[in-house]
């Protein structure tokens, strides 16, 4: 057993982890209020990159304004798709709204590598490639700011939600009618909440597009940032920071440990390893409510 | 004036309890389905093996899934892993010399028992949590297939169906195929159409509304939600080896991935859970919807000489596609199925319009 | 009752959808050769299909502008399947109804999925340097048609080409970080073989398709200290593959790839850093060629080019330019076999299957295909990325190509055993 080599494998993997934490931060987002998972979320993180990309490139701004932008513009695109399309779908059963989110999420697939053209585009924040040594470690740089950046975001929305208007988006979350008769403006709330889910997940589009260049592919992060949310709790933001940690741990270490043994592609299988595992054991998730149904 | 309801009266409670009780539906559903019997004689090739085939093999599966979404209430977002177990399990059989009617029960029979696997998740969690479990599954479905070599076949990753007889016809063109699948359809459909009223459709139905009430009044939910999957499940493999054997004549992991499932599900939500109908007409729009937004746009740049770059052409349907799925669940939450109702109801009072049904 | 504005919306689309399906379009009677150019844009390749499309397109629009071969013009019908069998053999069929000789899927699966149709139906079916590796068996293949360095040959190419600057791989360590798809796993046989007969170490990374997260492999390449590392991978997987690679410390001129490598891959990564970067090259690229510099002059210099004029000269635009020579040079090789054929695939079939030493104007290599050996000679060069451009380090060579066949033999006889 090659400690450093696992010892490499975890840093960097618990830094991955929490970039992909930062796209569940924004499914637990709206989990909270709206009651449903968005299958979309990758998806607006593609936009998001795309947006950033568009504005930098096509305009040619300074990358500082291009990032301001576009993420003003996304927190309008959030705002209108809970307007537009969720708000119709207020009685319906629960997977109706998941289909939707579905469906949003192919239309954005087509739409912006039609538009913006299908090969891959370099988006460059200005994170230099060296790599970073602590002793013997070798870490990553652009993981390493990435992490960084995406753990400070997660805890200003976690900050966000213990503050005034997080104590609505909560109380929101907790019974709506209620809500509604105390005078909290639930339709503010939610779309407030959508829009604060396509920031961040912006944030996460913008770096790992500045990891791998802007392409359909980013919208694949659903499927780790959904096992990260659900390990987390669907309703829990802090959570989603432990659960990111682990999964990314667990992912690196799969990779490093059982690769060689079984010959490739263990990283996808850990993610859905661990959704199984945890609806099986604990289906609401490390730090999840208990969701009483009430007959 | 079409659906002539005067006249009808029931003797007894045979006749009036059968599927059709009109006498214009009865004409219209046998109309419609000899016109699939010899459709390999008054259509092309292009027709047959580029849009029937695929068609009624992808209804044929939306039905197994629309049994378990409609009949009892479980989202299943992992259909795609099922049909690939059938249609491994057949092809290996196949190609280890076994008949093919017994391959495909035996692909049936090795989905049926993973899919009960599947089912556990059900029994533990319902709803959101539930589709992400089968979505799990379909993940590790799809890596166990690919990465044992004994199953994937080779270093091409590709097996081929070797050719084989369908009750003593050979299965080779594009006629036989297309008879073996519209024959697997119609006993599926047949299926289908009888459960509502029997007593397992009815313990499903009780199951779907509120499981813990079903439990109270005497219906296991438990050996009854085990019990759909397994069902489902079965109808899943038994589709995935006429996929394999009569359109895709070779198999290979990519081709039963994510994708595949979740246009399964589309295709029964938007054709409308529950619905038999339904099914059909969902796996039409979405297995046709993306080829004809194709041509209409390639058809309207041709025309109109509209500089559309080819990647902007290549991408519309996708847009569309994903707009349709949107558009659908906005406006229309039952599905084609109730469109096609309101039609119906319309023209069942037509001309006397003033009337309600 | 009255029908609502929806149902009655719904229903006149349906009618319409009806409407639009294909009843076959009126086909002109005239001198036409119909190439069915089905691509993936959409799905997994296109980090390629369009680049290689335009390439494709331009030529034949050049070979048109000239008069066309025998008078007849060469017609390039393009279309989406996106990755997707249904689709694909719709569209196959469709074509096969306007009468196309030969198709052009340019994606491993549906290759896979078509090649019993293809084969059947008699129409021929390229596969660019992807597909079936063991197609380049003419015998057992007949009507499909690779016509190009298939990956096991470029496998062999670039171990050869490592030899040569080594002088001797004896003791020596090569890893592979390749994607985990059977594109991904083609040439591990022939990395394998060679290392038992060349005595290399070998060491292989699967990484997850598409290959946007590979943060824990290539740490594990760096611990392994590798001589040389050869990265095999397509679009995204190939450019975080270098990030990565970057990021790890590991060095770019020991690095290489197979064909799928392109200047707007190196952009995205970074000109600068990654300088030095190997790649495999079936035909030339740049702007210099002959046969591009016609392109830029005739087809879009006139304003008819396929696409954006920044794209010509890109590695997959030469790409596309190459097949498209190959295929004109099939049709005038099948005219001269049989001058007043009907235009059927049997008969392209015989005009691709006789080419001899074909460079298109030093383009490419000289091509040779024979009944048995479609893949034509198997010979390319390696080049190296200098921050601009790729500069070929070699000349045109061919090495290995016994083990390759053999290999071949053994697949398509496995193919032979099982299939139809």
């Amino acid at each position: 057993m090659d400690f450093f080599l696992l010892g490499e494998l975890a840093i960097n993997g618990a830094l991955v982890g929490l970039m992909y934490a930062l796209v569940a931060a924004g499914i637990t987002l709206i989990y909270k209020t709206s009651g449903l998972a968005n299958l979309a979320q990758g998806a607006i993180a593609m936009m998001g990159a795309y947006l950033t990309w568009a504005v930098a490139s096509g305009l040619g701004a300074p990358m500082a304004l291009a990032v301001v932008l576009a993420l003003v513009m996304m927190f309008v695109v959030g705002l209108l798709i809970e307007r537009l399309a969720l708000r119709r779908m207020a009685g319906q059963p629960v997977i109706m709204a998941i289909m939707l989110t579905l469906g949003l999420e192919i239309m954005l697939r087509g739409l912006l590598p039609g538009v913006f053209g299908s090969a891959v585009k370099r988006l460059d924040v200005g994170i230099p490639q060296a790599p970073v040594f602590a002793g013997e470690f070798l870490i990553n740089r652009a993981t390493l700011y990435g992490g960084v950046i995406s753990a400070v975001v997660i805890i200003i929305s976690m900050l966000i939600f213990n503050s005034r208007f997080g104590v609505f988006m909560r109380a929101v979350s907790d019974d709506q009618t209620a809500s509604w008769s105390v005078g909290i403006r639930v339709e503010r709330a939610i779309a407030v909440a959508w829009g604060l889910a396509a920031v961040t997940a912006t944030v996460a589009g913008i770096l790992w597009g500045s990891n791998q260049g802007v392409d359909w592919s980013l919208s694949l992060l659903l499927i780790k940032a959904l096992a990260i949310a659900i390990l987390g709790g669907l309703d829990s933001i802090p959570g989603v920071l432990v659960a990111g940690l682990i999964v990314g741990v667990a992912e690196s270490l799969a990779t490093g440990i059982f690769d060689p043994i079984v010959g490739g592609g263990t990283r996808d299988v850990v993610a859905s390893v661990i959704i199984l595992l945890t609806l099986l054991i604990k289906p609401h998730g490390l730090f999840g409510r208990e969701h009483i149904e009430r007959v | 004036m079409f659906y002539r309801r005067a006249g009808i009266r029931h003797t007894t409670y045979r006749s009036e309890r059968q599927l059709w009780p009109l006498p214009f539906d009865r004409t219209l559903v046998a109309l419609i389905f000899a016109l699939l019997v010899v459709a390999p004689l008054l259509v092309g090739d292009l027709y047959l093996a580029g849009y029937l085939l695929p068609w009624v093999i992808w209804s044929t599966a939306a039905l197994g899934l629309n049994f378990l979404m409609g009949g009892a209430g479980q989202i299943h977002l992992g259909y795609g892993a099922v049909m690939a177990i059938g249609a491994y399990t057949s092809v290996h059989l196949v190609r280890a010399g076994t008949p093919l009617e017994i391959a495909m029960i035996g692909g049936g029979l090795a989905s049926a028992a993973i899919g009960i696997v599947f089912g556990a998740a059900a029994l533990r969690v319902k709803g959101l949590y539930l589709a992400m479990a089968t979505l799990a599954m379909q993940y590790i479905v799809d890596f166990v297939i690919s990465h044992v070599p004994a199953i994937s076949g080779g270093t091409q990753a590709t097996i081929q169906v070797p050719p084989v007889r369908f009750l003593g016809v050979p299965v080779v063109g594009n006629a036989a195929t297309y008879y073996m699948a519209l024959a697997v359809g119609t006993i599926v459909t047949l299926f289908m159409l009888n459960i509502k009223r029997t007593s397992l459709g009815r313990a499903l139905a009780a199951v779907r509304e509120k499981d813990y009430a079903a439990e109270v009044i005497g219906v296991g939910t438990l050996r009854y939600k085990l019990l759909a999957f397994w069902i489902s499940s079965f109808i899943g493999g038994v589709v995935g080896a006429v996929l394999a054997v009569c359109y895709l004549r070779s198999v290979s992991p990519d081709q039963f991935h994510i994708e595949l499932s979740i246009q399964l599900v589309a295709m029964v939500i938007v054709g409308g859970l529950g619905s038999i109908l339904g099914s059909f007409f969902g796996a039409a729009l979405i297995l046709f919807a993306p080829i004809v937004f194709n041509n209409i746009i390639g058809g309207l740049s041709d025309a109109l000489a509209l500089p559309i770059s080819t990647d902007l052409r290549a991408h519309v349907p996708l847009v569309l596609y994903g707009a349709l799925i949107i558009g659908f669940l906005l406006w229309e939450p039952l599905g084609l199925a109730k469109i096609y109702a309101n039609v119906r109801d319309y023209f069942l009072v037509w001309p006397f319009r003033h009337a309600r049904r | 009752m009255t029908l609502n504005r929806r149902d009655f919306v719904a229903g006149a689309a349906a009618l319409a959808a009806a409407a639009a399906l294909p009843l076959g379009r009126a086909l002109a009677q005239d001198k036409v050769i119909r190439f069915g150019m089905l691509h993936d844009f959409t799905r997994v390749y296109t980090f390629v299909t369009a680049e290689y499309s335009q390439g494709q397109r331009d030529y034949l629009s050049l070979v048109n502008e000239r008069g066309g071969i025998n008078g007849y013009k060469l017609v390039a019908e393009v279309s989406d399947h996106g990755n997707d069998v249904p689709r694909a053999i719709e569209t196959y069929e469709r074509l096969k109804q306007q009468g196309a000789v030969l198709i052009d899927p340019l994606s491993t699966p549906v290759a896979r999925a078509l090649v019993p149709r293809a084969m059947q139906d008699q129409i021929n079916m390229l596969t660019t340097l992807s597909g079936r590796s063991d197609a380049a068996d003419g015998s057992v293949f007949p009507y499909v048609m690779p016509l190009s360095p298939n990956y096991w040959t470029q496998a062999g190419i670039l171990i050869d080409f490592f030899r040569q600057q080594d002088k001797d791989l004896k003791g020596k360590k090569i890893v592979v970080v390749h994607i985990d798809t059977p594109f991904g796993r083609e040439p591990l046989p022939i990395f394998q073989a060679l290392g038992q007969k060349l005595g290399y170490e070998l060491q292989t990374f699967p990484y997850t398709p598409p290959g946007n997260d590979q943060a824990a492999i290539w740490p594990q390449v760096r611990r392994a200290r590798p001589d040389w590392v050869v990265f095999w991978g397509a679009g995204v997987g190939q450019t975080v593959a270098l990030s990565e690679a970057i990021r790890n410390g590991v060095r770019m001129d020991r690095v290489a790839s197979s064909v799928w490598l392109s200047e707007s891959d190196m952009e995205v990564v970074g000109k600068n850093e990654t300088k030095g970067v190997l790649k495999f090259e079936a035909c030339a690229g740049g702007r210099e060629p002959k046969l591009i510099q016609d392109i830029l002059k005739d087809v879009v210099g006139k304003g008819k080019g396929a696409g954006p004029e920044a794209k010509v000269g890109t590695s997959y635009y030469n790409i596309g330019v190459m097949m498209g020579a190959i295929l004109a040079e099939g049709v005038r090789v099948a005219f001269q076999k049989n001058a007043n054929g009907p235009i059927t695939g049997p008969w392209l079939n015989e005009g691709l299957r006789a080419i001899t030493n074909f460079t298109a104007e030093g383009l490419m290599p000289g091509m040779t295909s024979t009944k048995t050996d479609h893949q034509g000679g198997g010979r390319g060069r390696v080049v190296r990325w200098d921050g601009a451009k790729f500069v070929p380090v070699t000349d045109w060579f061919s090495a290995n190509q016994d083990l390759v066949w053999d290999e071949i033999r053994k697949s398509s006889a496995e193919f032979k055993a099982s299939g139809k």
